[in-house]
């Protein structure tokens, strides 16, 4: 099961990425614990920003898509280089479907309490298969 | 110590303030973080989507097996997402929340159950068959009644949380509140006290103000210049009467050193000095030393003279100098002012002592003449008439020289030169004495004159008894004068004293006495009581009481008046004196010098030429063999040559006084160390006594000379030395036989006519030398020269000649040159005919 990432300004259209081919991407990892799970927890993976700059995609928002059709949207300016982050890992191991995997958009939230709010905790989209640039 | 419990406690308030702060800030920022961190929302939706995800789950497992429609996969994804669903319960926060709820935990191992199932079904090799499908289906179904529980106990809990967060946030709220309430309250307090500590600062600030603006009032006001000056010596403050006094303004002065405006140059060295002393050691000499006198410095550059008073004042550890200047420029300048009046007044006192005195010498010279001519006169013969006359003629020169004698003794009293002279003397002797020589006055008028000696008086005293004598004359001639009838007696006594005796010797008369009013007034000079008769010519004693009284005063005594019993006058001479002891030795010891009277040789030194004549021609009367000197020099030389009997010293003389040459022939050890010598002065009584007798003279004559005088000087052996020594009372005219002839008469009939000739050929002889340098000479040596001339011609007679001389003399003096031609012809014209008319007249007395 790979990620879908679209984008209408990118060069190579729609497509979809493998685990490895996100591998092999720039990586990014932090620890922090989370609301939703116990304990500080080790995530690694690639940050959101890395994998748009990769493709060249541009545009005003970026819309996330979970498996049961959860969905939000990131505005361009608010993504920072390294946060957040795509986590391909947790603890070191690939996440199965039944514990939130295999993609989940997370921020370090122990850094700043800014990464504490409604709309942090909104955005942290686990099972994510789908995203999407919007002009 | 106020100031400081107000520092105490504004500083706790402030602390108190910053702490409170600390906190509310704290707790709001942990509310803020509680309030921005979402995460129960979150839980709340992730709970809430729990019973969708499983309806949803059922809804398409139903469907799956009624149409088979979707891929075996996609049925597993949906069964994995809800399981992950049901994961979510058993982590993270929503773990959490439902640890604490019992009921929670009844439903959780049912739950964990069908996860065990799901994933055993999920999981067969068989892969989803519709068997495996249907039992899916009913397990999902039979769950759900319980997942629709524990989501609701989830939102129930959830509400629960909140609930119990809203307290608390109410209650950190009310917690904050009542902190901002303290902390208005604290504030409140805090602005009490600050306004009252504003207040009262105002207060002292309006009061300090006050004071200040009335010390700056006070400082510019005051009529004395201030300046003030740090420990550097710079000036620091100065007033408006210090601008005025220095011509600095303050803007200017302000900040610059005192020795570089106001201190005169010369003395900044000493007032750096005297600075830095001060500062190292606090020496102080001007500073806190009260009013001092200095000199300042104008900005003009000009010196004045100030007073001064310099204090040190403490302020917060410095030392600041306050000084109060006073210009005494114009003090000062009166005070010179009256020192020179005082000086000049001094000077002018002195010239009047110096004018009497000259006077009474230039007054005694002509009486010299006169008296000596009067003498002489008595040795002729001359009837009752002349005699009569001539008597007349001496009482009024004696009166005279006595009045002229007086008032030089005032004037010695005055400038304090009447030396008083401790001797040994006999109270009672000198008594004696004096009643001895005064009673024939008395028996003129047939009045008593006796004196009582109290025993205590007797023995020897020692004390001025010259003066004593001279103060008895006095009074005991004033009482024979205004006493007509009755007596005059004299008692003396004393009154012992530890160490010393008070003599007491008192004077009364029966004569009418003095009026109360005018007792005092007897004292006083110049004053003569209205009482003397009619027609009769009496002694003057202006001076006497006064002279008596102020020199009774300057021996420590006293003169005083009161009523004799019977309305008489008497007064009461009372002096200190010591008691001596053995007897009273003669004044001055008798050489005895005269005894050879047959052959004497008498030596007259004097330089007035005829002073030296007339005395010379009295000796030579008296049958001595006179030798002349007419100045010290000569005599030395004659005194070489041969030994004399008696020698006759006038004082003052040109090149060499009398007191010299004496003392130079008493020290040579030559022929006449031993000789009698006979000191004559023109001068006062007193002047030359004291240096006569160191000198070595043996008497001591006031000129004028009297023939009568002159006899007892060398008769005896000096009965009456200390009377010599001083010139004592005048005796009453001798009674002599006169005849009516003119004075060149008499002087021949004294002298002898070629004698006589032979002067007055020589008085023209100098006449004529006057003459001749009377149009060009020098108007004092003139005026001298005259003045000499003049006294010659009254000796001779040559009345008018006296008087042409006298003019001559005036005018000499008064340096008038314009008429001198005239005088010398008037003069020329008067001495022709005098010499012819004397020429005759001698040579007639010759035949």
């Amino acid at each position: 099961m790979g990620l879908q990432l679209e984008a209408t300004s990118s060069h190579s259209g729609q497509q979809t990425l493998s685990l490895e081919a996100l591998d092999a991407l720039p990586q990014s990892a932090f620890v922090t614990t989370t609301i939703w799970t116990d304990g500080a927890v080790a995530f690694s993976g690639v940050s959101l920003k890395t994998l748009l700059d990769h493709f060249m995609a541009k545009g005003v928002e970026v819309e996330l898509v979970a498996l049961n059709d959860y969905a939000i949207k990131i505005p361009f300016e608010e993504l920072e280089d390294d946060i957040p982050i795509i986590a391909t890992r947790m603890g070191g191991e690939v996440m199965s479907v039944r514990d939130k995997g295999p993609f989940w958009l997370v921020y370090p939230y122990d850094s700043d309490p800014k990464y504490r709010s409604e709309v942090v905790y909104s955005r942290s989209i686990w099972q994510l298969s789908r995203v999407k640039v919007l002009d | 110590m106020e100031r400081n419990s107000y520092r105490i406690a504004i500083v706790t308030a402030m602390g108190l303030l910053l702490l409170l702060l600390v906190l509310m800030v704290g707790s709001l920022v942990a509310q803020l973080r509680s309030l921005s961190s979402a995460q129960s929302d979150d839980m709340q939706w992730s709970i809430g989507q729990l019973d969708t995800e499983f309806a949803n789950l059922s809804a398409l497992l139903s469907r799956q097996l009624s149409d088979a429609a979707l891929p075996e996969a996609q049925i597993a994804l949906r069964a994995d997402i809800a399981l992950s669903r049901l994961n979510i319960l058993n982590s993270g926060s929503t773990a959490e929340l439902f640890r604490t709820s019992a009921e929670a935990q009844q439903y959780f191992p049912e739950l964990a159950t069908y996860a065990d199932k799901v994933i055993a079904i999920l999981d067969e090799p068989a892969g989803l068959t519709r068997s495996a499908l249907t039992r899916l289906r009913d397990e999902t179904e039979a769950i759900r009644p319980t997942i629709r529980q524990v989501t609701l106990l989830g939102v129930r809990i959830g509400a629960e949380n909140s609930d119990l967060r809203r307290a608390e946030f109410s209650r950190q709220l009310a917690r904050t509140g009542s902190a901002a309430v303290a902390l208005i309250v604290v504030m409140g307090g805090l602005l009490i006290v600050l306004d009252r500590l504003l207040r009262r600062a105002d207060e002292r600030d309006a009061k300090l103000l006050a004071s200040s603006r009335q010390l700056a009032s006070t400082i510019g006001a005051s009529l004395d210049a201030i300046v003030t000056a740090d420990g550097e010596g710079k000036v620091t403050d100065f007033n408006d009467a210090a601008e005025k006094m220095f011509g600095w303004t303050r803007a200017e002065i302000l900040g610059k050193p005192l020795d570089k405006t106001i201190i005169p140059h010369r003395m900044r060295t000493a007032h750096k000095l005297g600075m830095s002393r001060y500062m190292l050691n606090g020496q102080r000499k001007v500073v806190d030393g009260g009013r001092v006198e200095m000199v300042g410095l104008r900005k003009s550059g000009f010196e004045f003279p100030l007073e001064l008073n310099i204090n040190s004042v403490e302020i917060g550890g410095e030392t600041r100098f306050v000084g109060y200047l006073r210009d005494i420029s114009l003090r000062k300048y009166t005070e010179k002012q009256l020192i020179d009046a005082r000086d000049r007044a001094e000077q002018m006192d002195k010239a009047k002592s110096k004018f009497l005195a000259i006077m009474s010498h230039e007054m005694r010279t002509p009486l010299n003449g006169i008296l000596g001519i009067l003498d002489l006169l008595k040795t002729t013969k001359i009837d009752d008439k002349q005699a009569h006359y001539v008597r007349v003629a001496t009482a009024s020169s004696e009166i005279l020289l006595e009045q002229i004698n007086e008032a030089l003794d005032i004037t010695r009293i005055e400038s304090g030169a009447i030396p008083l002279v401790d001797q040994a003397f006999d109270a009672e002797d000198l008594i004696a004495s004096l009643v001895d020589v005064l009673t024939p006055l008395a028996e003129e008028k047939d009045l008593d004159l006796a004196a009582h000696i109290a025993d205590s008086a007797t023995g020897e005293m020692i004390g001025d008894g010259g003066r004593i004598r001279q103060i008895l004359t006095n009074l005991i001639g004033n009482a024979i004068k205004f006493t007509e009838t009755g007596g005059i007696t004299i008692y003396a006594s004393t009154t012992e004293a530890k160490g010393w005796s008070q003599l007491s010797v008192s004077v009364s008369d029966t004569g009418p006495g003095i009026p109360p009013d005018e007792r005092e007034l007897v004292f006083e000079d110049f004053v003569t009581l209205s009482r003397a008769e009619d027609g009769r010519q009496v002694r003057g004693d202006g001076l006497g009481l006064s002279i008596s009284r102020r020199i009774a005063r300057q021996m420590q005594g006293d003169l005083v008046f009161e009523e004799a019993e019977g309305g008489g006058a008497k007064f009461t001479l009372t002096l200190p004196v010591r008691r001596g002891a053995g007897k009273v030795l003669p004044l001055a010891p008798d050489r005895g010098a005269m005894e050879e009277m047959d052959e004497c040789h008498v030596l007259v030194v004097e330089d007035n030429s005829v002073n030296r004549r007339v005395l010379g021609d009295m000796l030579r009367g008296m049958d001595h063999i006179v030798h002349e000197a007419i100045n010290g020099v000569d005599c030395l030389e004659k005194a070489n040559g041969r030994k004399f009997n008696v020698i006759f010293m006038d004082i003052s003389m040109p090149i060499m006084d009398g007191i010299e040459a004496t003392r130079r022939l008493r020290n040579d050890g030559g022929l006449n160390s031993d000789t009698t010598i006979i000191g004559l002065t023109a001068h006062g009584r007193e002047e030359y006594r004291l240096l006569a007798e160191d000198a070595g003279m043996n008497r001591f004559q006031t000129k004028p000379i009297r023939l009568e005088v002159l006899r007892k000087l060398l008769d005896g052996p000096d009965a009456n030395s200390s009377e010599t020594m001083r010139e004592g009372i005048q005796e009453p005219a001798e009674k002599a036989p006169v005849n009516n002839t003119d004075a060149l008469q008499e002087l021949a009939a004294a002298l002898g006519a070629n004698q006589v000739q032979h002067t007055v050929s020589q008085f023209f002889d100098e006449l004529e030398g006057l003459m001749l340098h009377l149009p060009t000479g020098n108007g004092s040596d003139l005026a001298d020269h005259s003045h000499k001339m003049k006294g010659a011609a009254s000796l001779l007679g040559f009345v008018r000649l006296e008087r042409s001389l006298t003019e001559l003399e005036v005018s000499a003096r008064a340096g008038l040159h314009h008429d001198r031609d005239q005088l010398a012809d008037g003069l020329r014209q008067v001495a022709d005919q005098e010499k012819r008319a004397a020429k005759d007249h001698l040579t007639r007395l010759v035949q």
